[in-house]
């Protein structure tokens, strides 16, 4: 399936482009954060210190002006907070470390994004592949279905989804915590299972649409029909001679699914639908309030999303223009 | 000695949106064992719907609408004469009749296809050798149990580690390595040098003619009665024409199948075939035995189609050509009639109604779908060249 054509192809892509290269820089980086999490936050990020609530990342200063009355006089006493390196990336009201909360939220971002991903590409292929491959009446009926669940906005029923399943989760255990190669770091992550359930059923349609195209195609070339002449049955020609010629468009859709994801799981721990609160949507809806005193808290976590996502579509066009350059760009979106 | 192959009323009929269309009509005709028949034909002529038709690969808008394909498989007919008593005559199976699954049972064991462009009937993703394996499979499942129908179709052979292999590690895909083993040995009879290398590698490192050979060996891997060959030199250059025609040739003889041999070629015809039909717009309007075509030719489009060969003998003289094209076979404008009436050039009047097959001479094997057959062209019965005019649209 990886010939040493293909593997050369992607290899050329990456030397030419710069953009293939901080695209993957970036992804790289971000699964290492996430696999890694436990070594690099600084403190655990579920840990509260109200007397170190709001310090700003370092290098910067927060001044806050408060009118105090010192004896029966009315006075402006200005309180001025500098970061420290201690908190890098400063701290949110609860005293919560930013750097350390970025660092666990990867984690959630990058296991939300290729689960739910996987999923989407499993359901999606599957229903594509057959819905192309019979036509007629059962590509009708399934590519129907598809479009309704494209009418509906990808938001409104994510969330009437989770209001339907309610917000389940499952605690994995941290490995590194439970070896006892790290301290005072959460012992389990949590995954919130219905939202990558939910993100994988809202997004499912794009691998559908895509896997149908290729059937359709692929289901007419001659060795199909050789393949069909020589007393093959259907389930072997889909899955030996009509998958492995439509993955292409797949490989590429499925990693800007990724970004996509990412970004609807973001959506939604910012409405508050998520099931944990170690997440960079969270995190970004924690500080809406306070972006006119404390920028960071709202601020951090959102450029790691813009990093993530950049990175991933990256990486996403530099497989589209390696594997095959006459894909337009057909990301699907929200 | 009873024919291998029965052909009765045959009408395959696509329904477009543009209307019906009648690919092959009423056609009959029947193969004898070890036979190599021929059809040759105009392109659109419906030779390639005709080949489709007899092991059913018809897909929609097509189908088989009338008429028996009978079959001489004693052994499959008594597996099915239970479940499928309708479908039975004696010895015969009538495929037409049958449900799919028993028909996917029959591909590759008993009837297989080449077809005319050996490099896009290749999976680019697997190697040739996976290919043939998995052609020599089929085989193989046909053979461990020729009783039971069951065992043909079942795929417990195939478990989910194996596809799972296919698409993640191709190298690893077969199922045994005896059907690897059959595959260096089928490649090996079919002339590609060095097989046990040869077999690993991917259809876009063989030449076109080699690709020939490699389907050629995938369609001899299930040791077929017959094999369909749709216009299997088309695609290739003289000389590698050639050798594949040889290569069927001695195939032939050797293991005695039959071959149904379809081409636009009649120097094809000339070298490989025993007896030939002549098709024209869905029906076969001439067949008999080799020289019965040749040299005793009656009907007007077969004299044509052999004046179209350019003549090594006589250098210089322009080609005749038939004029016109092979008329539209959309059903509304089809009529009753000889189709070949508005480009023939000794049209009648009589040819407005459709022709029987007569015997030309008495003899049994040459029959023609043409008055001629039994009487003198009569110029002053002749048809009006514009009377087909209006109808040209």
């Amino acid at each position: 399936m990886i010939s040493d054509r293909v593997k050369q192809s992607i290899r050329a892509e990456l030397r030419r482009s710069l953009m293939a290269k901080i695209g993957i820089v970036l992804v790289v980086a971000i699964i290492l954060v996430a696999t890694f999490a436990p070594f690099l936050a600084t403190q655990n990020p579920k840990e509260q210190n109200l007397s170190e609530s709001n310090i700003p990342p370092v290098g910067f200063t927060e001044s806050t002006e408060e009118i105090q009355f010192i004896d029966g006089e009315r006075q402006t006493v200005t309180e001025t907070v500098g970061g420290s390196l201690d908190h890098p990336l400063g701290t949110n009201q609860l005293g919560q470390d930013m750097f350390s909360r970025v660092v666990y939220g990867a984690r959630t971002s990058l296991a939300v994004g290729v689960l739910g991903t996987l999923i989407a590409m499993l359901t999606g292929v599957t229903v594509g592949l057959i819905a192309g491959f019979y036509g007629g009446r059962v590509d009708d009926g399934l590519m129907r279905f598809a479009d309704i669940m494209l009418a509906f906005p990808a938001l409104v029923l994510a969330i009437a989804l989770i209001g339907l399943l309610g917000p389940q989760t499952i605690d994995i255990p941290d490995p590194f915590v439970a070896l006892g190669l790290v301290d005072g770091m959460p012992s389990s992550f949590t995954l919130p299972l219905t939202v990558t359930l939910v993100v994988a059923l809202v997004n499912w349609v794009w691998f559908a649409r895509v896997a149908r195209g290729e059937a359709l195609t692929v289901r007419e070339r001659n060795y199909v029909k050789a393949s069909r002449s020589l007393g093959a049955s259907n389930p072997r020609l889909m899955i030996r001679h009509v998958l492995p010629n439509s993955l292409t468009p797949i490989i590429v859709l499925a990693t800007i699914q990724v970004a996509v994801i990412i970004l609807l799981e973001s959506s939604l721990s910012f409405l508050g639908f998520s099931g944990t609160n170690l997440s960079w949507g969270f995190d970004i809806s924690q500080g809406r309030d306070l972006l006119a005193t404390s920028w960071w808290i709202a601020t951090v976590p959102g450029l790691a999303i813009v990093l993530a996502v950049i990175g991933i579509n990256l990486v996403g066009d530099w497989l589209r223009d390696a594997l095959d350059p006459d894909i337009e760009g057909e990301g699907g979106g929200m | 000695m009873k024919p291998i192959l029965r052909i009765s009323d045959l009408s395959t009929r696509f329904f477009t949106k543009s209307g019906q269309v009648n690919a092959v009509e009423s056609l009959s005709m029947s193969i004898d064992d070890g036979e190599v028949f021929g059809i040759v034909g105009e392109s659109g002529s419906g030779k390639s719907v005709t080949a489709r038709s007899l092991i059913r690969l018809i897909e929609s808008p097509g189908k088989i609408t009338a008429g028996k394909i009978e079959y001489r498989n004693a052994e499959v007919a008594d597996e099915i004469e239970d479940s499928n008593p309708e479908a039975v005559d004696g010895d015969y199976v009538d495929l037409a009749a049958l449900p799919e699954d028993v028909v996917r049972s029959l591909r590759g064991p008993s009837f297989s296809m080449i077809f005319q462009d050996p490099e896009s009937s290749f999976n680019p993703t697997l190697t040739v050798g996976e290919q043939i394996a998995e052609a020599v499979e089929v085989q193989r499942r046909a053979s461990s149990n020729p009783r039971s129908v069951k065992s043909r179709t079942s795929s417990s052979a195939y478990s989910l580690r194996s596809y799972a292999y296919g698409t993640i590690m191709p190298n690893r895909s077969y199922v045994s390595s005896e059907s690897k083993d059959r595959a260096v040995e089928l490649l090996q009879q079919v002339g590609i040098p060095d097989p046990e290398e040869r077999v690993d590698e991917y259809p876009h490192e063989y030449s076109g003619g080699m690709l020939q050979r490699a389907m050629i060996a995938q369609a001899l891997a299930g040791e077929p009665d017959i094999l369909v060959a749709d216009e299997p030199t088309t695609a290739l250059d003289v000389t590698i024409q050639a050798q594949v025609l040889n290569l069927l040739r001695d195939i032939q003889e050797e293991t005695g199948m039959t071959i149904l041999l379809i081409t636009h070629n009649l120097g094809v015809i000339a070298r490989m075939c025993d007896r030939v039909g002549v098709m024209y717009a869905g029906e076969i309007v001439e067949r008999g035995t080799l020289s019965n075509i040749f040299d005793e030719a009656v009907h007007p489009y077969t004299k044509g189609l052999l004046g179209s060969i350019p003549d090594i003998g006589s250098a210089g003289g322009r080609l005749q050509p038939i004029e016109g094209n092979v008329p539209s076979l959309m059903d509304e404008e089809m009529g009753n009639r000889c189709y070949f009436a508005d480009r023939c050039p000794k049209a009648m009047k009589t040819c407005l109604e459709k022709p029987a097959d007569l015997s030309v001479d008495g003899a049994k094997e040459h029959e023609v779908q043409c008055v001629l057959a039994k009487e003198e062209y009569d110029e002053s019965d002749a048809l009006d060249p514009g009377q087909f005019e209006g109808e040209d649209s």
